[in-house]
């Protein structure tokens, strides 16, 4: 079995066929042997429903915890959007697939959120960098990548989209690296049965800010 | 003339200017928050300190003036240390809220940071000083108190600068801060001005707030057309497509986002007024007209037909003060001097002061350029000419018109423009939007706007500067240049169409501008051979 060159791109190996039948106690019996293997096979899936092929696409094998499907936008605990708009994403992504338009958020504190965060679906190429960029761990990937559609309209995904859909809830979450530093949850119709944009909270009035911090001070 | 080493060079510098200064006009870098060249020296940053031989301290270079003898050093280890400390200093309660502060991208925090400091903060991240964010002092100004670095640009902007003293520091030591009074908001007219000057992302622009990231900007060096002063700005617009393929939203041939200043002593030094720095989203204001009624080669045959009817004089051209010299340079060629410009009192009011700053009361930026042109004759403006089309002397012609960036047209000047189409039997309306007054013109062509064409501008005092193309006009528009050197090709003339090549043609003929080329303008722009007295 010594690789040989002989007009393949690879070396491919010779393989001696009536030695390697030997090492393998061929005989006419073996012939045998498989049948009743093949016969044993037949019984078990017939009679006890032990087959190795799966009714796809009803059912599906698992797939790897890092698989870098459809993209999901993740939520905080009071059920509104983590995304802060801050464009990494968008920045790094070499499709350039992503749109966001940002809007002010009426809490100072976030400041920023994204009033609409689209993406191409036709247009991304999976690579996960979007994952990797983002600081607040507001977008991660799932395990779904079906994305049959009617229309091309309807491969650009918008934000009550890349949030919800049938196909996280089936699939789970795939891609995301930065789970260890930025805990997200997925947004989960049963237990939060609210607005994306929940923590809104009233316009706080500056001299308001100003009393509490100057309480803030006294305490210290 | 003192004479004084840096870095083991000699220089020659005038007196009574500091180091910084000297250091910045023979390109040594120092780093600096606090120092701006136009609103007074603090010294409070400590980022500028340099090395002087024989001070037992290092020195503030911005607030050390120079001595004759003197040796400075901006580049040793003890210099390096001192920046390094303040840096630390600066950013010990400094927010981590880079991505999602505007400034990020463009902020002197950051930049320094790479270049000079680079440590891991001391203090917890949990434990930083609170402050107030988003906070708006005014109509157009928000303040992140946690971002400010306390360089007090912005206070010193109020102070020397518009002199209304609206933002002030508050407090004391570790305690003070940014704020305004409770019933003095920021409202001044140039409060755009203290966001360009701070260089972190305390001060930031509620107009442009949150629009695009900085990095996706590309900056074009233009000069605004809000009126006749002619401020240097710097055009910020999308340098790529967002978001792709995107239909709808993808912004190709351009978007502009933003204006700032651009730094012109002789004219404006680093200041735009809130108007002109909003001025680009006049051209938002109306539906853009992207395709014409009428093509040039049609218009040519009708004027020429019109001109061997009636004579010369009944073709002419009414040019607007916002078209550059070199479109109204070719428009005076085709209509064979019967050309004019005044919609109204331009004439009178372009080198009048509307405050003390910068803003003049005509609100075209290129009135001067279209007097040098000689456009200002016998036609007597708009009012003249629709006399004249009224008493049937005049039969056909070419209106251009831009609006005002800054401000409304006047009704009247609309008024007369509509009386003047409805006199005319041939009516060319080159404009840039969809105005209901000129539906009636025989033929509407569309036109490329301010920011959409290059060419010059010549302001109040008769200094010549280029106007620059930011975005791409839409649709078939064109600017008016070129749909006056076709005319003038169909007429037998042929006319480059670059407008550096015209602007030659023009600086043969104009004896103001003779000499002058777009190299001698450059981004600056150049006074004209023959200087106009400014008299108001």
């Amino acid at each position: 079995m010594t690789p040989v060159k002989g007009g393949y791109a690879v070396d491919v190996p010779i393989v001696n066929v009536s030695e390697r039948a030997r090492r393998e106690h061929a005989s006419v019996w073996s012939t045998f042997r498989a049948f009743a293997v093949t016969l044993r096979r037949l019984f078990t899936s017939l009679f006890k429903g032990d087959t190795p092929t799966i009714y796809y696409p009803e059912q599906t094998r698992p797939y790897s915890e890092r698989f870098r499907g459809t993209h999901i936008l993740t939520v905080r605990n009071d059920g509104s959007l983590k995304c802060v708009a801050c464009y990494m994403c968008a920045t790094i992504c070499p499709a350039e697939c992503i749109y966001i338009e940002a809007g002010e958020h009426p809490n100072p504190e976030i400041e920023k959120f994204p009033e609409r965060f689209d993406i191409d679906m036709m247009r991304c190429i999976y690579c996960g960098f979007c994952v990797d960029a983002c600081p607040e761990e507001a977008i991660i990937m799932s395990r779904e990548h079906h994305q049959s559609v009617y229309t091309r309209g309807e491969t650009i995904y918008g934000i009550e989209k890349l949030m919800a859909r049938p196909g996280i809830d089936a699939k789970g979450p795939g891609y995301r690296p930065n789970r260890a530093l930025a805990e997200a949850k997925i947004f989960d119709k049963k237990s939060q049965q609210v607005c994306p944009f929940p923590s809104v909270v009233e316009e706080r009035h500056p001299a308001v800010l100003y009393e509490s911090m100057i309480r803030r001070r006294g305490s210290e | 003339m003192p004479k004084l080493t840096i870095n083991g060079q000699t220089y020659d510098a005038e007196k009574g200017k500091t180091i910084i200064q000297v250091a910045d006009e023979v390109g040594i870098q120092i780093p600096r928050y606090c120092y701006h060249p136009d609103i007074g020296i603090e010294g409070s940053c400590r980022m500028c300190l340099v090395e002087v031989a024989k001070a037992p301290k290092l020195m503030p270079a911005c607030a050390t003036p120079i001595a004759e003898g003197m040796e400075v050093r901006t580049n040793t280890e003890r210099v390096h240390e001192a920046v390094r400390y303040a840096m630390e200093f600066l950013l010990l309660h400094h927010p981590i809220d880079c991505p999602v502060c505007d400034q990020s991208g463009e902020c002197w925090l950051q930049d320094y940071y790479m270049a000079h400091a680079g440590h891991d903060s001391r203090y917890p991240l949990g434990e930083k000083e609170r402050r107030l964010k988003a906070f708006s002092l005014g109509p157009l100004v928000k303040l992140d108190q946690e971002r400010c670095i306390l360089c007090t640009r912005c206070v010193r902007f109020t102070r020397n600068v518009t002199k209304t003293n609206e933002i002030q520091v508050f407090s004391r030591g570790h305690h003070s801060e940014i704020g305004i009074f409770e019933d003095r908001p920021l409202e001044n007219p140039y409060s755009g001005n203290v966001v360009d000057v701070c260089p972190v992302g305390a001060l930031t622009s509620s107009d442009f707030r949150f629009k695009v990231r900085v990095w996706f900007l590309k900056g074009t060096p233009s000069v605004c057309g809000g009126c006749s002063t002619g401020c240097n700005n710097r055009i910020d617009h999308s340098a790529r497509p967002l978001g792709g393929g995107i239909p709808g939203y993808s912004a190709g041939d351009g978007k502009m986002y933003r204006t700032v200043g651009r730094r012109n002593v002789d004219v404006n030094k680093s200041w735009l007024c809130d108007e002109g720095r909003l001025s680009f989203h006049t051209l938002e204001r109306w539906p853009r007209l992207r395709t014409g009624t009428g093509t040039v080669a049609a218009v040519h045959e009708r004027f020429e037909a019109l001109r061997k009817e009636h004579g010369d004089s009944a073709v002419a051209g009414l040019a607007s003060a916002t078209n550059t010299n070199e479109a109204m340079f070719l428009m005076k060629k085709y209509f064979r001097g019967n050309v004019d410009f005044r919609l109204g009192k331009e004439v009178d009011l372009y080198q009048q002061r509307q405050d003390d700053l910068l803003r003049r009361l005509d609100k075209h930026p290129n009135t001067q350029g279209a007097m040098d042109l000689g456009l200002a004759g016998e036609w007597s403006g708009l009012r003249g000419m629709r006399e004249r089309a009224e008493r049937k002397q005049l039969r056909g012609a070419w209106i251009s018109f831009h609006p005002q960036l800054v401000g409304d047209d006047a009704p009247e000047i609309v008024d007369e423009l509509q009386r003047l189409i409805a006199a005319l039997e041939f009516s060319v309306v080159s404009t840039t939007h969809q105005f209901e007054w000129a539906a009636k013109a025989s033929v509407l062509l569309p036109m490329a706007a301010w920011s959409e064409e290059l060419g010059t501008y010549t302001n109040y005092a008769g200094r010549v500067q280029l106007t620059n193309r930011a975005v791409m006009p839409p649709g078939e528009a064109q600017p008016l240049h070129l749909m006056m050197a076709e005319l003038l090709l169909l007429s037998g003339v042929q006319i480059p169409h670059e407008p550096a090549v015209i602007f030659e043609l023009l600086s043969r003929e104009v004896p103001a501008y003779g000499g002058m080329d777009y190299d001698s303008i450059g981004l600056l722009g150049a006074a004209a051979a023959q200087p106009v007295e400014v008299t108001r």
